[in-house]
């Protein structure tokens, strides 16, 4: 299979599968086999890129020029197909949980949850490979209107409410910051190709680099970097499917691609003209995690409890971008890959929990780990991994984040972040530790058979996922190392 | 025999684009009932729209085109015949979508309806051929009163209110166009609009309050702010005919003609920067009062308009740089508003929409409907690969490069405006149920969906290969600029 087929696959099978789960939906076990078949079929292509970028197989798909010099163009390189390759391989385990929570929960409309769902993969992967600003622009924006079904799914007026609240942040944040960086950053270097070394470097004034470093990250509200973090919680009351897309599956992980794209293809060297605004930046990020890690200590609900966490962990990646070594940008992109996975396991977790057992409030998973040994297992790793625990990948991208702090002279940086983890042991450690350790209730369950294979053992293998970067980590570095090695 | 008429027809198609219509008109009215008025007013505006077309092609890829006896009115230009051509291509489809509100008319008086329809395009194209002022203003106050009669038609007794405020208007816009034609000519002592830019100005403050005047009154027949006041009483009770008349016709046309006017008045030593500013301040307010009062808004049709003045205000923004490549942007931008326009004027008269809250679960019981009125949404908000996106786009490159950073800056409000009011649309259409009294309510799955799709597809189509576009809005925006050099 030549890399430009798998590319043209990584971006079309998503697509077809929303198509077929439409138009497929009785019986439900046809919806769901293709459901499922055409999230691996999006996982092998996506496996496929992986070697392609190993090997710097060029493939490149240009579908139009809606403007001059600016193709809607998609490539591979490392970054992207590291990203792409776990949101598809995570978005594969996700479809079988899906399944499985859709038939637990009588779900009414899980077609369109389904199709939803493969929509946003299709556009994050749009978002993993696009080769220039203007399609990661379109990609974006076709990810936060994919999402936006998932999170008003329910359709009261509380769902309504959040997804006023998640198109209106990360439309008018990229609308109104990310697109005006764009445009300038056009108007100053006259493309806007994602290129090692980046677009602006000896083309930009350290005023224009502060104020276009600001806009872009800001705009890039996906990365929740505050003050434009408010969609998460209030997406937290989605429904579990939808939870996993938002924190685990394609949200997080465009946002925390976004940022490293910006900062190493299109700033590069540049990012030290911007200085001022990066150092701003890295300072406003430490301090949020810390905060974002203290609310969610704060909170009962284990859905918004996740939704802090998160947030603070995705700041852990704009820390890394900012940091303007390559020491940052690495610990950065496996951020990515340890937040997608943890989170992803989390959100399962508590969508199979709530299924079987219809609870959501921490003090109602006392104890639950006795009885749902498998689902809080791999909850509990997933906790270990999100807290920096070694040896889950949460932790070696901790330590990088903390050396690339430390080797830019920022040691105050490196301090934040293990407050940070050291904040979120407390609001999530003590959660995993009582699920396991508490009494069992003598009512957890529903349905007395409790949770289906279909929905535990995907939480068993993502969990399993946070252990890979234990060995990968090394062959990691030097598959990443063309994202901040300019082409000679 | 076929071969030496089409010849003379092409030799003719500045004249025969505009007489056709006007034929049509007439014939429409003597037509024997609605249908095959609305038959003979469809083709009419079908062979306005190739005459129009064919000569804005050989215009935009010659250079020039040979004028015989009506080169003595007529002067077409780059501007001229590219907003020429998508005026008439917008009449098409606004003759195809009257067809399916016919029945809103008594039986007698739907063919008159069908005949202002066809002048309120004949005037506004007539005005973008005109060669002197007062071709211009005899064209413009015919489209302008054609306008107001569809207006009055309307079955509602408060549409006649609007018309009435549209009257008022129009004499106070007919009135500053004379009076500022008349300071013009004083000043730079020519009406002919070639002659215009190249006179040698005498009085330079007679000559710049007169242009000014000239284009208010041609602003306030567009509705651009703060001179829109007529148009909120328009369109919130006028028929669909109307507001497309009204809403897109009239809008569209209008602001064509601005352009047009100012591509001769600001290249003048005189008073070309005094031109510029005010467009730049009338632009400017423009699109933010039309901008905060769509996101205001709770009927269709007056946030649309709203909308439009917005899009209008960008128009104004892009001609005030005076530049080739400001009037591309204009050009391109003025065809996105008319995608946008027809798309959602369209879609709310198939879909017998109005206030908002008629719009819960469009998109479910009327897909198409739904569909065109969500292109037209996004395209209003800039999304990207709409033409929406593609007009901005130029905007703030022209603007950048000329230095107008609060010109691009005005645009992005715009655009975070768009998601507000257009956000709130797609919610309205697939995120909310129909009332029990909408639901159902009319049949809307009828042949008069083709121009919303066509315009929906045109929104979208051209925002994703818009290298055509593009071309066409340079080479007319090239032409204008050596036509007055």
């Amino acid at each position: 299979m030549s890399a430009q087929f798998a590319l043209l696959g990584a971006l079309l099978a998503p697509v077809l599968q929303a198509a077929f789960v439409l138009s497929l939906q009785r019986p439900p076990g046809l919806r769901d086999m293709m459901h499922i078949g055409f999230a691996l079929l999006t996982a092998a292509f996506a496996a496929r890129l992986i070697s392609a970028a190993a090997n710097a197989e060029a493939a490149r798909i240009v579908l139009a020029e809606p403007l001059p010099n600016v193709d809607l163009a998609f490539t591979v390189e490392p970054l992207g197909a590291l990203v792409a390759a776990t949101v598809a391989g995570l978005g594969a385990v996700h479809a079988v949980h899906a399944v499985g929570l859709v038939r637990a929960t009588q779900e009414k409309a899980p077609a369109r949850l389904m199709a939803f769902t493969a929509l946003s993969v299709a556009a994050t992967m749009a978002v993993a490979f696009s080769a220039n600003l203007f399609t990661f622009f379109v990609a974006y924006q076709a990810l936060t209107l994919c999402v936006f079904p998932l999170v008003a799914h329910r359709g009261d007026e509380e769902a309504r409410r959040a997804g006023r609240t998640f198109l209106a942040t990360l439309l008018t944040a990229s609308m109104g910051l990310f697109l005006p960086a764009m445009i300038w950053t056009y108007a100053i270097a006259g493309a806007l190709d994602f290129q090692p070394g980046g677009v602006l470097a000896g083309r930009v004034n350290t005023l224009t680099a502060n104020i276009l470093l600001v806009l872009f990250v800001l705009g890039l509200a996906m990365a929740a970097v505050p003050p434009l973090h408010r969609w998460l919680p209030a997406a937290s009351r989605a429904p579990d499917p939808a939870l996993v897309t938002i924190m685990g599956v394609a949200i997080l992980p465009a946002g925390g691609v976004g940022l490293i794209k910006v900062a190493a293809f299109v700033f590069g060297p540049a990012l030290s003209e911007a200085r001022i605004a990066a150092l701003g930046l890295i300072a406003l990020s430490g301090v949020s995690m810390c905060a974002a890690a203290l609310i969610a200590l704060s909170r009962q609900d284990v859905r918004e409890r996740l939704a802090y966490s998160c947030i603070a962990q995705s700041l852990a990646v704009a820390m890394g971008a900012l940091v303007a070594l390559p020491v940052g940008l690495f610990a950065a992109a496996l951020q990515i890959v340890a937040l997608a996975c943890a989170a992803t396991t989390l959100t399962m977790a508590l969508g199979t929990t709530a299924a079987v057992t219809a609870r959501r409030t921490a003090i109602d998973f006392v104890g639950l780990g006795r009885v749902m040994p498998w689902t809080f297992a791999g909850f509990a790793l997933a906790c270990a991994s999100m807290v920096g625990m070694p040896p889950f990948s949460g932790a070696w991208a901790k330590l990088w984040l903390i050396t690339a702090s430390a080797g830019a002279g920022l040691v105050w940086a490196a301090v934040l972040v293990g407050v940070a983890a050291v904040l979120t042991f407390a609001h999530l450690g003590p959660l995993a530790a009582n699920t396991l350790a508490g009494k069992a209730p003598t009512d957890a369950f529903k349905k007395p058979d409790g949770a289906s294979i279909l929905l535990a053992a995907p939480v068993i293998l993502s969990a399993a996922a946070t252990l890979w970067l234990l060995v990968l980590a090394d062959p990691l570095a030097s598959f990443l190392s063309p994202i901040w090695t300019p082409d000679s | 025999m076929i071969a030496a008429l089409l010849d003379l027809a092409r030799t003719h198609a500045p004249l025969l684009s505009l007489s056709t219509l006007v034929i049509g008109a007439a014939l429409a009215i003597a037509g024997a009932g609605p249908r095959l008025s609305w038959f003979i007013a469809l083709a009419a505006a079908l062979a306005s729209a190739a005459f129009a077309s064919d000569m804005a092609l050989r215009l935009l890829t010659d250079g020039e085109i040979v004028l015989t006896i009506e080169g003595a009115a007529l002067f077409p230009d780059g501007v001229g015949a590219f907003a020429g051509a998508l005026l008439a291509g917008v009449a098409v489809l606004a003759v195809m979508a009257a067809g399916a509100s016919l029945g809103d008319y008594e039986r007698r008086a739907a063919p008159f309806a069908l005949a202002l329809l066809l002048l309120t395009a004949a005037g506004w194209i007539g005005a973008l051929m005109a060669r002197d002022l007062v071709g211009v203003l005899i064209a413009v106050e015919t489209a302008w009163l054609a306008s107001v009669g569809l207006v009055a038609m309307s079955a509602q007794r408060a549409a006649l209110n609007g018309a009435l405020r549209m009257l008022g208007a129009g004499g106070v816009g007919g009135a500053m166009f004379v009076l500022g034609a008349g300071l013009l000519h004083h000043g730079a002592g020519a009406l002919d609009l070639p002659a215009i830019a190249a006179a040698h100005v005498e009085r330079a403050d007679a000559a710049a309050l007169g242009a000014g005047l000239v284009l208010l009154g041609v602003a306030l027949k567009a509705g651009v702010a703060p001179l829109h006041e007529w148009m909120g009483a328009v369109l919130g009770r006028v028929n669909a005919v109307g507001a497309l008349a009204v809403g897109v016709l009239c809008a569209i046309g209008a602001i064509a003609v601005i352009v047009r006017l100012a591509a001769y008045l600001l290249p003048s030593l005189a008073f070309g920067e005094g031109v510029s500013i005010a467009l730049a301040v009338l632009g400017g307010a423009s699109v933010v009062i039309g901008s905060v009062q769509a996101v205001g808004s709770h009927n269709l049709r007056r946030m649309t308009g709203y909308a439009g003045i917005a899009q209008a205000g960008g128009v104004l923004l892009c001609v005030a740089l005076a530049s080739p490549a400001g009037y591309a942007a204009a050009l391109v931008q003025l065809t996105a508003f008319a995608g946008a326009a027809l798309a959602l004027f369209g879609g709310a008269a198939a879909g017998g929409v109005q206030t908002l809250e008629t719009l819960d679960g469009l998109g479910r019981r009327a897909p198409l409907a739904g569909a065109a009125i969500m292109a037209g949404a996004v395209s209003l908000m800039g999304a990207p690969l709409t033409l929406g996106f593609l007009g901005r786009w130029r905007l703030v490159e022209a603007g950048v490069g000329a230095g107008w950073w609060w010109a691009a800056g005005a645009v992005i409000f715009a655009s975070l405006a768009g998601v507000f009011y257009g956000g709130r649309l797609i919610e309205r259409l697939y995120f909310r149920r129909a009332g029990e009294v909408y639901a159902g309510a009319r049949d809307v799955w009828r042949w008069a969906m083709a121009p919303m799709l066509a315009a929906s597809i045109v929104v979208i189509g051209l925002g994703v290969a818009p290298a055509g576009l593009l071309a066409a809005a340079d080479a007319a925006a090239a032409h204008i600029a050596g036509s007055v050099r």
